[in-house]
């Protein structure tokens, strides 16, 4: 019983969660159009969460995800002010976050710093950089050009349902596009095989002949481009630019990497288990806001949830420690 | 004298039975060997006593009274005390702070008497008849065999509550060089004089034999015999151990050593270690025999790059590069002294430890090819006879012999010219020993060189064609195995250093 609860707590979890809001919303929660929307609001943390799932595979997180996002979507509508076209744009601010992420990784990897301190401190430097660059302001209305804030509002036409059209977002295509990419690099690649070696056991893998070091580096890179396209994601969906706009970014990525965690078999951090523990987040939070739920109880019953997941996670664990 | 007496216990897990009708009894004023492979039910009898498991099944006497021990309050409460392989300390505590973790300092208005906190650790010490250990220094600066004693010394610190009488002792002479297994040993004697009771645990028969009183044998979860030590024998032990005969648990020398050189070291230093220089022949076995310091510890992680070292290392004729990357890539393998540390990925499938130095060679365009993954971990698991579910199975669930048979295949499946292994029967029992000299020689027979270190010297003498001495970090000498007498081995260690 412990076991079936601890590989498929969070699944049972979620399928009661999504029955609890169809049954309190009858008309509006089970709808494709609600749903659609739904993966389209979640697309922003879909990449950081699968960005950070690689630095967690080795055991390491990084905290500057959220500012990263911020200082990545202000630093591309500082350059449209400047008259960049939309393409060059977004790959400077990709480039920005490669860059920001390589110096996670030298800190953390070559120096030698916790990546608690080592991503902390960037989180600060690159939210006050964020704030320098933008001059503190929004950043919106005729500055963003119309085909960025377009991308956002368009989609893939699925068909129509009752003469409106269901439409799939580009957003959503992307973020699961980039998902896939991650699950294939870290489930099929040699790359990925050893970056979960040296999550199960560094000094080993190091005598194994796993370049550690780098390896580490590179992981770091991943999340830093995924907050720089997670920040692009979300300045386009809002056709809008603000030095804040990562908020919160950082602590749901890291949630949902966790919650995910609870469904693995062997506890460890995969890209379909994150999609899940995402998912969770994300159906929680719109049903409750449509049954109009106070955001602060909102935010208790989230940290609730997070609490349940992995602490029957953890009391499965220790059952199986015992024997 | 006090008396603990188990009977008929019974404990399940699940479909696995673990014990089934093991018994001992532990008496006061003698040490008690317990021994079994790996498996054999002796790691859960000491949970039970230690109150971490509860019996199905099976009495507990002591000195006649059923004794309940369902939490480790109440083994303590009844006297009993525990020292494992894994080392339970604190570094950057003093040696009397760790000494004294788990009572209180002795203090004076709430402030810790600091003097008062060394004399009480030196009076404990002094009881043991240990008088070389300063118990203001830092703990994390002794070696291994003096935080064992430090340890023990703990449990005979002055307090009200119960005076230990019981010491169940599991492998703990594990990651102790000789000097500092001689003192253990002293160390026990005293606590034997003294009216204490010993549950020795071991695989290392030599220990087994001059130490105990009494040794009782487990098989299968189950008592096969109980036997003064004058009534038995080592291969009275192993048969019982095993159900099976070893009377020759070295295999022969199969092809003569070659004249061939795999690997030249010339002027190597690293560490402690001081101009080294050798030479192995393909389809040689070098042993490695030098006592704590001498630098032992660091030839093997120097060869493979694991640290930094200066010199010639060639290795058919190439450099075999400066770190463990390009060492497994040029064809060293290496198989580690801590195979939980530096080993294995415990939590995570077996075959994932297997692969991981081959990844490269198992790759095609940067994407891992699963069936050859599998083809291959399949092969060598059946060359070293790994006993587990299969490749998916956590290393975690498998004895320490077929962890170290994991480590074995690892080390087979790149065709390595030169095996480096470090310790390569630690901790590891006799059935699963004899499988993995088989191996080392069969390498050995197919061409391969091997340097192996142990502090095991029956095994050095046994297994290997000749043994490199180091002293004080240089190469003292090199001699023929061949009969040559573990004490002549160890006057080889010691040389010069009375």
């Amino acid at each position: 019983m412990a076991r079936i609860l601890r590989h498929y707590g969070t699944l049972f979890g979620m399928v009661a969660i999504v029955v609890v809001f169809w049954v309190l919303l009858p008309d509006t929660f089970m709808t494709a159009r609600n749903w659609l929307n739904i993966t389209q609001q979640l697309s922003m943390l879909t990449v950081v969460a699968v960005a950070m799932t690689v630095v967690m595979v080795i055991g390491d997180f990084d905290l500057s995800v959220g500012s990263m996002a911020s200082l990545a979507g202000v630093f591309a509508a500082v350059l449209f002010t400047l008259g960049w076209p939309v393409w060059a744009a977004v790959v400077a601010a990709l480039a920005l976050g490669l860059l920001g992420g390589v110096i996670n990784g030298v800190l953390v990897s070559m120096i030698g710093i916790l990546p608690f301190v080592a991503t902390l401190a960037t989180l600060t430097m690159y939210s006050g950089a964020a704030f320098i660059v933008s001059g503190g302001k929004t950043i919106f209305g005729r500055d963003i050009p119309q085909s960025f804030g377009d991308f956002a509002k368009s989609g893939l036409p699925l068909g129509t349902l009752a003469d409106k059209p269901i439409v799939l977002p580009w957003l959503t295509v992307l973020a699961l596009g980039i998902a896939a990419l991650i699950a294939v690099v870290l489930e099929l690649t040699t790359y990925g095989r050893r970056l979960y070696a040296i999550g199960g056991n560094a000094e080993a893998a190091r005598l194994a002949g796993v370049k550690v070091a780098f390896l580490r580096l590179t992981a770091y890179a991943f999340t830093g481009v995924g907050a720089a396209a997670a920040g692009l994601m979300y300045a386009s969906r809002v056709a809008s630019a603000n030095p804040t706009q990562g908020e919160g970014l950082m602590l749901n990525a890291i949630a949902a990497v966790f919650l995910g965690m609870t469904v693995t078999r062997h506890g460890q951090p995969r890209v379909l288990a994150t999609l899940a523990g995402v998912l969770v987040l994300g159906v929680m939070d719109n049903g409750l806001t449509q049954l109009k739920v106070d955001s602060y109880v909102r935010q208790v019953l989230v940290g609730l949830i997070i609490l349940l997941a992995v602490s029957i996670s953890a009391l499965g664990r220790r059952a199986i420690l015992r024997r | 004298m006090p008396e603990l007496v188990l009977n008929g216990l019974v404990k399940t897990f699940g479909q696995t039975r673990a014990l089934s009708g093991a018994a001992l009894s532990l008496r006061g004023g003698e040490v008690l060997a317990l021994m079994g492979e790996n498996g054999a039910g002796k790691s859960t009898l000491i949970r039970i006593l230690a109150g971490l498991e509860v019996p199905d099944a099976g009495t507990i006497l002591l000195d006649g009274t059923p004794l309940g021990l369902t939490t480790p309050a109440e083994a303590e409460a009844a006297g009993l005390r525990f020292l494992h392989q894994e080392m339970q300390i604190v570094p950057g505590l003093s040696v009397a702070e760790n000494m004294h973790l788990a009572r209180p300092y002795p203090s004076r208005y709430g402030l810790v008497r600091w003097r008062a906190l060394a004399a009480s650790a030196m009076a404990a010490l002094d009881r043991l008849g240990v008088t070389h250990i300063d118990p203001r220094r830092d703990m994390g600066a002794l070696g291994p065999g003096d935080q064992m004693l430090a340890r023990i010394a703990a449990t005979l610190v002055e307090t009200k509550g119960s005076e230990p009488w019981a010491y169940v002792m599991d492998e703990p002479t594990a990651a102790l060089t000789g000097a500092e297994a001689q003192r253990l040993f002293a160390a026990i004697e005293t606590l034997k004089a003294a009216g204490k009771a010993i549950l020795y645990v071991s695989h290392r028969m030599d220990e087994v034999l001059r130490l105990s009183d009494r040794v009782t044998v487990l098989r299968d979860g189950a008592h096969v015999s109980t036997l003064p030590i004058a009534q038995t024998s080592r291969d009275q032990i192993i048969r019982d151990m095993t159900g099976r005969d070893f009377s020759n648990l070295f295999p022969p020398v199969a092809a003569p050593v070659t004249e061939t050189p795999v690997l030249t070291v010339q002027d190597l230093a690293a560490g402690p270690l001081q101009g080294v220089s050798f030479t192995l022949a393909a389809g040689e076995v070098l042993g490695i025999a030098g006592l704590s310091g001498s630098g032992r510890n660091v030839l093997l992680r120097a060869l493979i790059g694991a640290v930094p070292r200066e010199g010639t290392v060639v290795l058919n004729g190439q450099s075999p590069g400066a770190t463990p990357a390009e060492g497994w890539a040029a064809g060293l393998a290496y198989v580690p002294r801590e195979r939980r540390a530096e080993g294995l990925m415990l939590q995570r499938p077996l075959a994932e430890t297997i692969a991981l130095p081959h990844l490269a060679a198992l790759s095609q365009t940067g994407f891992v090819k699963a069936r050859k993954i599998a083809a291959m971990v399949r092969h060598f698991a059946a060359e070293v006879r790994l006993k587990a579910e299969g490749g998916h199975q956590p290393v975690a669930e498998l004895s320490g012999g077929n962890q170290q048979k994991i480590l074995f295949a690892r080390a087979l499946a790149g065709a390595a010219k030169v095996l480096l292994l470090d310790e390569p029967t630690r901790g590891v029992d006799v059935g699963a020993k004899f499988d993995i000299y088989a191996t080392i020689r069969a390498l050995a027979a197919k061409g391969a060189g091997v340097v192996m270190v142990s502090s095991d010297l029956p095994e050095l003498i046994g297994l290997c064609d000749r043994i490199a001495i180091l002293h004080q970090g240089r190469l003292k000498r090199i001699i023929p195995a061949a009969g040559l007498t573990e004490a002549a081995l160890l006057e080889h260690c010691y040389e010069k250093e009375a």
